[in-house]
């Protein structure tokens, strides 16, 4: 199987490179399970966030772990924003994005009880790949819908374009 | 005799929940309305994650020592898999409740029985079930209710060929005969 070769820290993993679309392939990172690489990206992005972030908000699932290492070594509390609305929230905040990894539209839902520790507040979004930016974009508008401000983008990795917004571990290429 | 002004009603949720202390950690866990049965205590370790490392550290040393790899499954239980994989050193794996479209020869297995009238169905990506072949699997959970889920997992183990050591959760909350290691009984309803 092709592979290509990350360091995240003093982590080193060879990501599968998988078809996602006819005739474009991406390298596969998927941190859910690996407690090192999770580890290594979250300590290392800890000690590149901005002092003056107030909340990290995280989209579910893949990062989740990632925003928790975070949040436990800076201090600063984390949001998640789910895929589905559950019964329990109030007044959820919802927006539809289209996946390039599912090409299928999206639901993120931002739960009422956590709007209050969003508005007013400077946000990191902590993503684990940006990507084209389209789950990006959506997170942002629901950001500033409840009145906070995004002031940093965090992930593991950018791919496909270079995007000097981002603070990045790293940079995964796109393969055709 | 002056009348002092009689103090401001507390604010806060309007249904008292229900207090948990692990550790040095104190959290008032919100309820739920569910059908006829009343509220519901919720523990959510998504965004806290105080409460996640108080809670991994109580459970540290319950994991039984055959223990070769943590089992899963998302989403609230994720940050506390991941925390006692890092304070244990023992890799975990996450089970989805979704099909993606990465994953290669996933075993899929239904959950046998029903979360809030809710059939489930989880996902477990064939690259991670082989990292269950052969070993002690132990399934670890945020909450054990009906064991319904838990059984899934136990069968995702057997599927994969691994070697069920054990059920580990931070609480148990109903009437589960599964034999599991917890911290806490909730109450199943307030």
């Amino acid at each position: 199987m092709r592979t290509h070769k990350v360091e995240v820290g003093d982590v080193t993993r060879e990501l599968p490179v998988v078809e996602v679309s006819p005739g474009v392939s991406v390298a596969l990172f998927n941190m859910l399970g690996d407690t090192e690489v999770t580890e290594a990206a979250g300590r290392a992005l800890a000690a590149r966030l901005p002092n003056d972030i107030d909340v990290l908000v995280t989209p579910e699932v893949k990062a989740l772990s990632l925003a928790h290492v975070l949040s436990r070594e800076t201090g600063k509390p984390y949001i998640v924003i789910r895929k589905t609305e559950k019964p329990y929230m109030v007044d959820p905040v919802a927006r539809e994005v289209v996946s390039i990894t599912t090409g299928k539209p999206q639901l993120l839902v931002l739960d009422g009880f956590d709007v209050p520790k969003v508005r007013g507040k400077r946000v990191a979004i902590v993503d684990d790949v940006v990507s084209s930016g389209g789950t990006l974009h959506s997170l942002r508008q629901i950001i500033e819908e409840v009145g906070g401000e995004v002031a940093a983008v965090v992930a593991v990795f950018t791919e496909g374009q270079e995007r000097p917004d981002v603070i990045a571990l790293g940079h995964l290429p796109l393969f055709s | 005799m002056t009348s002092t002004p009689a103090p401001a009603a507390p604010t806060g949720p309007q249904h008292p929940g229900l207090r948990v202390t692990v550790g040095t950690v104190t959290r008032e866990l919100p309820t739920v309305r569910v059908g006829s049965v009343g509220r519901v205590p919720l523990v959510e370790f998504l965004g806290d994650s105080e409460f996640t490392n108080a809670v991994a550290e109580a459970l540290l040393s319950r994991i039984p020592p055959s223990t070769e790899v943590l089992l899963t499954v998302v989403t609230n239980a994720v940050p506390l898999a991941h925390e006692l994989s890092d304070r244990s050193g023992i890799p975990y794996v996450v089970a989805r409740k979704k099909r993606r479209t990465y994953m290669q020869n996933p075993l899929i297995q239904d959950v046998p029985s029903m979360t809030m009238g809710v059939a489930e169905t989880l996902w477990l990506d064939g690259p991670h079930a082989a990292r269950l072949r052969g070993r002690g699997v132990l399934v670890v959970q945020d909450v054990i209710a009906s064991g319904g889920t838990a059984q899934a997992l136990a069968r995702l183990v057997e599927r994969a060929g691994g070697r069920l050591v054990g059920y580990l959760a931070a609480f148990k909350q109903g009437e589960s005969t599964l034999p599991v290691t917890y911290l806490q009984e909730l109450p199943k309803s307030l």
